[in-house]
């Protein structure tokens, strides 16, 4: 781990520059220990760097960096987060790109459905836009390149893949990810507290529905009666 | 004694927004801070009219709004002199103005900078969104509906009807009519350039492109040699973070930024300088120093 400093008010920790699940543990383990510290402003986690803002009329960035060190002597302890089970529809128009993404993974559409819903997916970082979480790692088979041409606008709740990456886009936004499903589930709330639903370090199952199943859900949702389903394990 | 103050925008101008000092503690879910661009000029016109420094205050963007007052208050105009007028009579900037019902403000010819803050003393009644009056740049109908003025926009603030003795001395005013250099930081991929590239970047002249706004400044020049060894795995950005894209082109990220790129990061604008660089406009020429 090297504490780099990044302008005036932020210090950036790098860890070993590879993406891994134990490498974002020790950000993520890093992160929720700073967050809350007297003089801590924001924090951006990410997949093997964190990001951190300090108010140096709080303190200094000497204390801070001491007090990081002392963070990292401790080992870091297994949290899985929550896992939370969210329904997608891979159905028709909700799975524009499944074409493509048979032929590029060379998979029939089933296999697909049960290889990305075979396993949780770690929330490694958000960004990008607000809420959009990057989950991963995509078993290597479904793992396929992004589209050549961009959207201009993919909807809220659009399912893609992109490398070993999967992601639910929070919002509509531009995207050029290859989209299999659809959820009906809102993973940005604004009117909430905290307005974003999957945080840094938490774990994501999807599991197939059909497109009646999808509308189900949506009118719950707008009901206000939908819950969100968490794994135990 | 307080009293109510209304501004009722006639004219949005180009770009107004209601902003404050930010929207800090939700960047590991992916929001932008947002936040006025100048901080510093920002704060000058709270301070003007007894306003905490962290209270909303309006950024005003090279062409102003019109704004008709009802109620009475309080005004103080910094940063940028975009040529305001209170019914026909120039406004002197840096100084407390009286507002009483009818009052007629305008905004005229750009003389110096890019960006005036408007502060008026009290409390505004404005719904915050996370903690912060400021504009959002994604959704703002959505998520901060009355930041974002528009024609018959309307806000309300809760006036003081006192005002606190409070002089800016003329030191503390930023220096609007010489601006173009700017003080930069190491960033965290900056041990990996070239020395060409390092004498490329720091010995040019680079021009702010038209596609630049609150996001980032966009520059137009290329650093030369530039070849990073090895991939930006994506990380954290922040405002003032300086870019340079795969084709050599420089970005300075500004307060409406994403919060995660994987773009190279040559340095860090110092925060006291990112102010000067946020009162500067399209076409106009920078160059950057390092520092301490």
């Amino acid at each position: 781990m090297i504490i780099l400093p990044y302008g005036d008010s932020a210090l950036l920790v790098n860890f070993e520059q590879r993406i891994d699940e134990s490498v974002n543990q020790r950000v993520i383990h890093l992160q929720k220990t700073l967050v809350g510290q007297e003089g801590i402003t924001y924090t951006i986690p990410a997949y093997c760097s964190l990001t951190v803002g300090f108010d140096a009329n709080v303190i200094s960035e000497n204390q801070l960096r001491e007090f990081i060190l002392d963070i990292e002597h401790i080992d870091a302890p297994v949290d899985k987060g929550t896992t939370y089970v969210v329904p997608v529809c891979y159905e028709g128009d909700f799975a524009p790109d499944m074409d493509e993404v048979c032929e590029l993974t060379g998979l029939d559409k089933e296999e697909i459905i049960k290889l990305h819903t075979s396993t949780p997916y770690r929330v490694f970082m958000l960004g990008f836009i607000a809420g959009f979480a990057y989950l991963g790692k995509l078993p290597e088979a479904l793992q396929c390149p992004r589209k050549q041409t961009p959207r201009k606008a993919v909807p809220q709740g659009a399912v893609g893949l992109a490398g070993f990456q999967t992601g639910i886009y929070p919002t509509e936004a531009p995207g050029g990810w290859q989209l299999i499903g659809q959820t009906p589930l809102k993973t940005f709330d604004p009117s909430q507290d905290m307005p974003v639903r999957l945080q840094p370090g938490d774990h994501v199952l999807f599991k197939a529905i059909s497109e009646v199943e999808y509308e189900g859900i949506s009118d719950s949702i707008k009901f206000g009666t939908y819950e969100w389903e968490v794994e135990n394990d | 004694m307080t009293d109510t103050l209304k501004l009722h925008f006639l004219k949005p101008g180009l770009l107004t927004t209601v902003q404050d000092t930010g929207r800090f503690g939700y960047q590991h879910v992916g929001i932008p801070m947002n936040g006025a661009m100048d901080k510093h000029s920002a704060r000058q016109a709270n301070e003007l009219v007894g306003n905490a420094p962290t209270d909303p205050v309006l950024e005003i963007t090279l062409m102003g709004p019109t704004i008709k007052v009802e109620g009475s208050g309080f005004m103080a105009i910094t940063g940028a002199n975009l040529s305001p007028t209170c019914n026909g009579e120039p406004i002197e900037m840096y100084a407390p103005l009286e507002l009483d019902e009818g009052d007629e403000i305008r905004f005229g010819r750009p003389q110096s900078g890019c960006r005036a803050y408007l502060a008026v003393g009290g409390e505004w009644q404005v719904q915050p969104w996370l903690e912060s009056a400021s504009a959002s740049a994604v959704q703002p109908d959505e998520l901060t509906p009355q930041s974002l003025i528009k024609k018959s926009s309307v806000i309300e603030i809760v006036s003081n009807d006192a005002l606190p003795e409070h002089v800016i001395s003329k030191e503390d005013i930023l220096d609007l009519s010489d601006l173009g250099i700017i003080r930069i930081l190491p960033g965290p991929e900056f041990s990996q350039l070239s020395n060409l590239s390092v004498a490329s970047f720091f010995s040019q002249e680079f021009i702010i492109s038209n596609d630049s706004n609150r996001m980032g400044y966009r520059l137009n020049g290329k650093v030369r040699g530039f070849e990073p060894k090895q991939e930006v795995i994506s990380s954290g950005i922040i405002p003032g973070t300086i870019q340079i894209t795969n084709s050599g082109q420089p970005i300075v990220l500004m307060a409406d930024a994403q919060t995660s790129g994987g773009y190279f990061r040559l340095g860090n604008v110092i925060s006291s300088d990112l102010d000067l660089l946020a009162q500067m406009k399209p076409g106009e020429k920078v160059r950057f120093v390092l520092t301490e």
